[in-house]
């Protein structure tokens, strides 16, 4: 059976984390073997399952979580005997500098890299770097023969088109005519345009920066050729047909604008869109029967809220933006496993994405 | 409240920074606030960084004012960098050699730390052309690497004009008569702890100029009464149940956070900024003049 493949992605603040959690319960109370990939740094999937902390390898979470699932709550159903849920929280830096060691041709190129003091300042800063680390990750797993489903938790983003279009800004960086330029050509004429421009650069950032960066650009050019076909591997991987996205929202003012601005930019680059979560809804919430006529303050704010959502669905469908479910908003934070696993409950909608 | 902290009010400083997690409301406080600057009588810049909905024109526009008082500006990295090459070369032609050159380009886009301090840097030299400065901050890496740039360039540019405005630009962001962090979440307990470290990494960076917090979206009034003792459900049914835990919870995570931190405001829960009104925009913004009297 092939591998499946879901990413869910979404700003922050709207329940990303604990959703993909979620979905990979559910999915190994099914019976699939699942391997969730986190990006958590502050901790709160790790709180939630109850670990200290979660590694850059995967944990076997497996135990904790069949301990915890209610079976014998309403619409639940026994957790199957062969499903196993896995975790892992890449830590960036550790994961960045194995990249780095696997990619250089020699131990010597990859000390050379990891010494560079560009390299150590913004190594955990490279635009795109959470999100291109989070998907070398996901290559390498999707090789792992303990795995079904894996769940890619991406990180939180201002604009929720920001995960994919990371990978190609960092790969710009790469780009083979930017390391050209700062790898000073053989052509003296070439070289004496190249020296002038980084003359200039140098009144602005002062000589030790462009030294180190032209150390660092030499170094990089052993490794750039196979990050690029990396990074290409990654894409076709994007676009197999295994891989689905989710979109994880809260209802927002903007809801259906970002929804559609996440489909289209799905569709323009040929990757799957299996549909849209809406959480923290408010849509299930009855108002409490009362004899007086006018509702208090926060009462009436949710009921705005309420309203507000009505408009929302209403939108994304007249622009066929797939529903797949919506989870009501909790009455109290997520605290444990049985929690989540709760919340797995509500997700039946989406059992035929999971495998 | 608390007694007062030793510094000048919030609105007496010209450059302000609202940050926090994703989905607190920083846009709609930031904008909020610089409404609130214009309508005093200040010359004010809301700063947005490359939210791509306003680059769209799509969001509806949150502020309530127009220019010459009241200004919108969504920063985006290429266009700023184009303009502090301009600026830190001083020569036309040369800095039209640089934003030709692709390599320049690429640094401005990829090359991280430098991406920041270029934001950073357009942010503060418009402090020369308004009077007030609000700056919706990203919630990704809580906008902290913007921060973090200057400090990081300062050691890596031995001399050179990047670093003298590094340096420059940390002593302003640490100057509590210029620079005000703001740091924004919801009476969650997720959100509020994160606010929370939040706040303690700024005042770590800006050891004289400690971050405030503001905690946003707090339900108004009397909790409804609990029909039946707290069951711990995780999904209720009814609007008077869910506001019954959840008015209880947010006043425990309150008071706990008054033990630990005394100073910090709350803004009510508003209705969502989509459908507000021009009253409530009003009501909005005299309950942040009030919240922000009392971090004084």
């Amino acid at each position: 059976m092939s591998k499946r493949i879901l990413i869910s992605c979404g700003t922050g603040g709207v329940g990303k984390t604990t959703l993909s959690a979620a979905l990979a319960i559910r999915a190994a109370s099914l019976g699939q073997r699942v391997v969730v990939i986190t990006i958590d740094p502050a901790k709160r999937l790790a709180t939630s399952l109850g670990v200290e902390t979660l590694g850059n390898t995967p944990t076997d979470l497996t135990e904790r979580v069949r301990a915890a699932w209610p079976d014998q709550a309403p619409g639940s159903h026994p957790f199957h005997p062969d499903g196993q849920l896995w975790a892992i929280m890449p830590d960036i830096r550790e994961t960045f500098e194995e990249f780095v060691r696997e990619l250089a041709p020699d131990p010597a190129t990859a000390q050379r890299v990891m010494s560079n003091s560009i390299f150590q300042i913004f190594s955990r800063e490279f635009s795109g770097a959470n999100e291109y680390m989070a998907l070398e990750r996901l290559y390498s797993l999707n090789k792992d023969e303990r795995f079904d489903l894996i769940v890619l938790d991406t990180p939180p983003a201002r604009n929720t088109v920001d995960f994919l279009e990371a990978p190609e800004l960092l790969a710009r960086f790469f780009e083979e005519r930017l390391i050209k330029w700062l790898v000073l050509p053989a052509n003296q004429i070439i070289a004496a345009g190249m020296k002038k421009a980084l003359g200039v650069l140098e009144r602005l950032t002062g000589r030790g920066f462009m030294t180190s960066l032209v150390e660092f650009a030499q170094a990089l050019t052993q490794v750039q050729a196979r990050f690029v076909t990396n990074l290409s591997r990654i894409s076709d991987l994007l676009r197999a047909p295994n891989v689905g996205f989710v979109l994880v929202a809260s209802p927002a003012p903007d809801l259906a604008r970002e929804a559609q601005r996440f489909a289209q930019l799905l569709r323009t680059r040929h990757f799957r869109l299996h549909g849209l979560l809406i959480n923290r809804s408010f849509k299930h919430f009855t108002p409490t029967p009362s004899a007086s006529a006018a509702p208090h303050a926060a009462e009436s704010v949710i009921l705005a809220l309420q309203k507000r959502e009505v408009g929302a669905v209403h939108e994304l469908e007249r622009n066929a933006v797939p529903i797949l479910t919506t989870i009501p908003e909790l009455s109290r934070d997520i605290h444990s496993v049985e929690d989540l696993c709760h919340v797995a409950l509500r997700l039946a909608d989406c059992d035929d994405r999971l495998g | 409240m608390s007694s007062p902290a030793p510094s000048p009010s919030l609105f007496q400083r010209r450059l302000i920074f609202v940050g926090g997690k994703g989905g607190v409301g920083k846009s709609a406080v930031s904008a909020a606030l610089a409404s609130e600057f214009a309508r005093r009588g200040f010359k004010t810049l809301w700063v947005t960084i490359e939210d791509h909905a306003f680059a769209l024109g799509e969001t509806r526009t949150r502020i309530s004012g127009a220019p010459p008082l009241l200004t919108h500006l969504n920063i985006e990295a290429s266009r700023a960098f184009e303009e502090y090459i301009g600026i830190k070369l001083g020569v036309a032609g040369l800095a039209k050699i640089f934003v030709g050159n692709k390599l320049v380009r690429y640094m401005a886009e990829a090359a991280p730390g430098l991406h920041d301090l270029v934001l950073l840097g357009k942010i503060w030299y418009e402090r020369n052309n308004f009077e007030r400065i609000v700056v919706d901050l990203p919630s990704t890496g809580y906008g902290l690497s913007m921060f973090q740039s200057p400090t990081n360039f300062a050691r890596l540019f031995q001399g050179g004009p990047i670093q003298r405005d590094a340096l420059a630009m940390l002593a302003t962001l640490n100057d509590a008569a210029q620079t005000g962090h703001l740091v924004i979440a919801l009476p969650e307990e997720m959100p509020l702890q994160e606010g929370l470290e939040l706040k303690a990494t700024l005042s770590s960076l800006f050891p004289n100029n400690p971050a405030a917090l503001i905690v946003n979206r707090v339900f108004q009034g009397a909790p409804p009464a609990l029909d039946r003792p707290n069951s711990g459900a995780l999904f209720v049914s009814t609007i008077d149940q869910y506001l019954a835990h959840r008015m209880r919870a947010e006043a425990e995570h309150l008071s706990e956070l008054r033990l630990k931190d005394p100073e910090f405001a709350t803004l009510p829960y508003f209705d969502p900024p989509a459908d507000m009104s021009a009253s409530e925009s009003q009501r909005m913004q005299n309950s942040l003049s009030q919240a922000l009297g009392e971090l004084l």
